[in-house]
């Protein structure tokens, strides 16, 4: 996984590719590198993040040029291994996002041939292939070239020789083409763009094309033409900009009613589900990864609890290794970017069982949502924040619609049940706005506990998997060794691990899992541990067993994970801000996992 | 040149209606007040803008982001404590150079008074107007069109013209300005009082339109004026048999069901759900995500954001705050009522009541004409609210 940015136009190439290149960095940053032409092929890269790119920075002039920040899988983050790469005769630079599966037999029959490395990529391997069947054009070169390739690619490339040209080929990696005027942009994704342009025409599973300041050619890879409109989009420049917030991160966690608000829009009263109604499926899969995964295990609750329809929740990359089902299940992706290449790949598999998928996305236009039969768009707007925030909540509220809707399609929820319930939906955006009135509360919390080293968050029922996303928003930003446990289960292996120096962080909501949860919280403080319980407003028992509380705003117990959730973010957010950590980069961590 | 807005302020005479926003932050026509400031700057090319904020300053942020949908570029101050509006633009100290202009941010100004600001051609200037209520602001004195004296909200008739509290200085100021508040000032009026005693301070005339809003009434006063020169647009569904009259904005995605019945001006946010057979009488503003409810009445009155009102109410001259929850025949009248806010009484005509964000009223119940009710209360069935309700009460 990587960010790939090119440009052709009349304008600098330099800053603008470094520019739309920092707002990629969310991608990787590792390492970084432009290639420009300027009267010959010149490339600069260099180790860490952009910044220190742009630092070093010699002056290039040139009007066409390609950039690349990486994010390490074949070969160290070092200045060699970091793109682009040039051929042997300095004449073809190229940047790649993505895997090339083949790649240790192209390079040995191509070192055979005299061709030499210089980093320990996947990615050399192609532009050594290109110098090797070079026919004078780069655009036939690509087109008998990209046959030989194995595995998952986006890459753009250019040529010394071939004025103003950038050509960009994909095949399971995002790329987008932007359109301007006398000038046209390549991205990874839309946010790379959006300062520029606004127009713009998402390239396909193997298709390629060819940049010119006046035109953009679209083909496909055994070369028929693709004529596809560009569309326009609405995020502006200005979602991707910091805005009196300290970090992206805290910004997109104060958008988060106006987010819900957004999501809600227009599907409260009417969200047409007919075409799953009651005979089409008896069971629901939910596959997705990361952050997604904990709202398909949220989701699994949900959907039980209230549309009655049994549902089971499963890893991305798992999904291919568990084939037998009941029944036929529907299949539902969720995928915030919509390029998570497990979940894509998931979904294609469910295409080859012959399963209707439905996707959950945040990205219009993005690969899942052509790989599924249908969308719901979160319209969480643009994250910035490696650690997802407002996209997960959005997905939780897309899931309560999803499952009104469902109940009132399979006729398990009454007019009047369902009525009630989307009121209470409704109202969600002033649950999150009463958690984060309450944020200098979290932020005490989170500076009395900040120095510890392991942490436990317990949770049951539906808040079993936000307690599991407490933990893994604490771990990827405030490096505090986090794990997220079914209450239940602590007796059977946790316990050994607790003590004065393990906080517990309990979800301890008033609802039938309150008496069992009050037990579980009795255990552990009786070995010392200090227990923070997140609990329903005016419940003033829990503070006699518990040392620290933090109230969330009374809901019905299926919607808890709504507030809840927007504790444990804050929570993690300011434990990592007291440990001085870079909150919107973690370390080794990318927002989109664009490789298995 | 730069702009200043001070928009750190808490506003506590405005509560319930700044329990978890500062008072620039409150919904007039649908926008905060602040908007209106920023908008009027740059419609005058004042795009430069720094914002001095403080008490619950996220809210202002997420708003207003970096400006850009605002055709801003828009940067931040933190004032840690509020201590007075001198103290705040000091906040800013260290962002501008040379000529600035200073405004507060809690007042809907139009494009006129920043143009009238910047045909001066000196600095420093105030700008003042015209009060029908002087003895709420200070009044100024003026001499060969300088600034002679400023006497704050003084008891007997010495003049209609009022200071604005929007100047136009230059940098230089500051000094002036840090050992002001070495000696305990904070204000700002007393800043340009004591500037004016050896500097000439110009006092620039608006006819503009600028109103500002201390009281929650006033929030009424200041919606109705916003709402005189709106639009017209119609977003969202209407079903059939709705009668919409005037002007009217309607925002994507709301529902305006059979039988309802709107006479503009009425601005409607979106994602609403209206009636079926709901009557909107003009000079009302609705937020985004409200529900009102078959058959109930509105007249006059601001409702905001994700606000509930059931079946069956009258709801008249009244402010109701985000998310309140109003489940059926909540009845609110106007007469004329006195108020006490923060130990002074006012005696306020034509006037409803006033619900902060979160209440949650069971059926039936009766707010008097001037009653306020505390944020996140809850008031059971059939009671009769009277008076002031502090913050989280119980009425049952």
């Amino acid at each position: 996984m990587c960010g790939i940015v090119g440009y052709t136009g009349s304008r600098k190439a330099a800053p603008l590719l470094l520019d739309s290149l920092k707002r990629l960095e969310y991608r990787g940053y590792d390492s970084a590198g432009v290639a420009i032409v300027d009267k010959k092929l010149r490339i600069h890269k260099d180790k860490g993040e952009i910044d220190n790119l742009r630092e070093s920075m010699p002056n290039i002039p040139g009007v066409y040029g390609i950039a690349h920040t990486r994010w390490a899988t074949h070969g160290q983050p070092t200045k060699d291994n970091a793109h682009p790469f040039a051929d042997c005769k300095g004449e073809i630079a190229i940047i790649h996002n993505g895997i090339i599966e083949n790649y240790l037999e192209l390079k040995e029959s191509l070192i055979k041939k005299g061709h030499k490395f210089r980093s320990e990529t996947d990615t050399e391997t192609f532009v050594h292939l290109l110098e090797e069947n070079y026919t004078g054009d780069l655009e036939s070169t690509f087109r008998k070239v990209l046959p030989m390739m194995k595995g998952s690619f986006a890459f753009a490339a250019v040529h010394s020789k071939e004025k103003g040209k950038i050509v960009v080929a994909r095949k399971e990696s995002p790329l987008v083409l932007g359109i301007g005027e006398g000038e046209n942009f390549a991205a990874s994704d839309i946010s790379a763009l959006l300062k520029e342009t606004d127009r713009v025409i998402a390239l396909h599973d193997n298709e390629m094309a060819v940049l010119t300041p006046e035109s953009v050619e679209i083909t496909t890879f055994e070369g028929k033409e693709v004529t596809r409109r560009p569309e326009r989009i609405k995020w502006t420049v200005e979602d991707a900009e910091r805005g009196g917030y300290e970090h992206f991160m805290l910004k997109e966690i104060f958008e988060q009613p106006q987010a819900v608000h957004n999501t809600l829009l227009g599907k409260v009263a009417d969200f047409d589900v007919n075409r799953f109604g009651r005979d089409a499926f008896p069971s629901i899969k939910i596959v997705a990864c990361g952050t997604s995964y904990h709202a398909a295990l949220a989701g699994k609750y949900i959907l039980e609890d209230i549309a009655k329809v049994p549902t089971e929740a499963q890893l991305a990359s798992e999904y291919r290794y568990s084939t037998a089902a009941f029944g036929r299940p529907l299949v539902l992706l969720i995928s915030q970017s919509g390029e998570t290449t497990d979940t894509l790949g998931a979904a294609r598999e469910a295409r080859r069982r012959g399963r209707r998928s439905l996707a959950i996305t945040n990205y219009v236009g993005s690969s899942i949502t052509r790989e599924a039969d249908d969308v719901i768009y979160t319209r969480a707007g643009l994250e910035i924040g490696v650690a997802a925030s407002k996209t997960f909540l959005t997905q939780l509220v897309s899931l309560y619609l999803l499952s009104i809707q469902l109940g009132l399609a399979r006729r398990t929820l009454s007019f009047d049940e369902s009525r009630k319930m989307k009121e209470e939906l409704r109202l969600m955006p002033r649950a999150v706005q009463g958690v984060l009135d309450e944020h200098k509360k979290i932020q005490k919390i989170a500076k009395k506990y900040h120095k510890a080293r392991d942490m436990f968050f317990l949770g049951r029922n539906v808040n079993y998997p936000i307690a599991l996303e407490g933990a893994l928003k604490m771990k990827e930003i405030s490096y505090i060794h986090a794990e997220g446990y079914p209450a239940g289960e602590l007796k059977h292996g946790p316990l050994a691990l607790v003590g004065e120096k393990t906080p517990i962080v309990a979800v301890a909501i008033k609802d039938h899992t309150y008496e069992k949860m009050l037990g579980n919280i009795k255990e552990v403080s009786a070995r010392s541990s200090p227990v923070i319980a997140i609990a329903s407003e005016g419940d003033r028992d829990i503070e006699k067993y518990v040392d620290d509380v933090l109230y969330v705003p009374d809901v019905p117990a299926i919607f808890t994970p709504i507030p809840v959730t927007v504790v444990l973010q804050l929570l993690a957010y300011y434990a990592a801000k007291e440990r001085g950590c870079s909150i919107d980069k973690p370390r080794h961590l990318a927002k989109s996992v664009t490789v298995e | 040149m730069k702009a200043v807005i001070l928009a750190a302020g808490e506003g506590s005479r405005l509560w319930p209606f700044t329990y978890s926003k500062p008072k620039v932050m409150i919904p007039v026509a649908n926008k905060p007040i602040l908007e209106y400031v920023v908008r009027s700057l740059v419609a005058k090319g004042m795009d430069d803008i720094i914002m001095v904020v403080g008490y619950k300053k996220e809210r202002i942020m997420t708003h207003f982001e970096d400006g850009r949908d605002y055709g801003a570029r828009i940067d931040y101050a933190v004032q840690k404590k509020q201590l007075g509006t001198a103290h705040a633009l000091l906040a800013a100290s260290k962002m501008v150079k040379g000529d600035f202009v200073v405004l507060p941010g809690d007042n809907v100004i139009d494009p006129k008074v920043v143009e009238d600001l910047l045909s001066a051609d000196e600095s420093p200037c105030a700008l003042i107007t015209e009060s029908e209520i002087p003895s709420k602001y200070g009044v100024v004195q003026i001499r060969s069109g300088k600034i002679a004296d400023i006497m704050e909200k003084p008891e007997e008739m010495i003049g209609n013209l009022i200071s604005t509290g929007i100047y136009r200085m230059s940098s230089d100021a500051f000094t002036r300005i840090r050992s002001h508040s070495r000696k305990g000032f904070h204000d700002l009026t007393s800043v340009v009082r004591d500037l004016s005693s050896s500097d000439d301070v110009l006092a620039v005339h608006t006819s503009g339109k600028w109103i500002d809003a201390v009281y929650p009434w006033d929030i009424l006063r200041v919606n109705e004026t916003v709402l005189r020169d709106i639009g017209e647009e119609k977003s969202g569904k209407v079903e059939k048999n709705v009668t919409i009259k005037g002007p009217v904005l309607i925002g994507e995605e709301s529902l305006l069901r059979s039988g309802s019945y709107i006479q503009g001006p009425v601005v409607i946010g979106r994602g609403c759900e209206i009636g079926p057979g709901t009557v909107i009488y003009p000079s009302t503003s609705i937020g985004d995500n409200v529900r009102v409810s078959a058959n109930s009445v509105v007249e006059e009155s601001v409702i905001m954001s994700d606000a509930t009102v059931g079946p069956g109410s009258h709801i008249s001259h009244c402010v109701i705050g985000e998310g309140a929850f109003l489940r059926s025949r909540f009845s609110s009248s106007s007469s004329t009522a006195t108020m006490e806010v923060e130990g002074d009484f006012h005696k306020v005509g034509d006037i409803g009541s006033f619900l902060g964000e979160d209440v949650f009223c069971e059926d039936g119940v009766v707010a008097s004409p001037g009653s306020i009710v505390g944020a996140k209360s809850r008031v059971g069935a059939m009671r009769v609210l009277r008076g002031t309700i502090p913050d989280k009460s119980l009425v049952v």
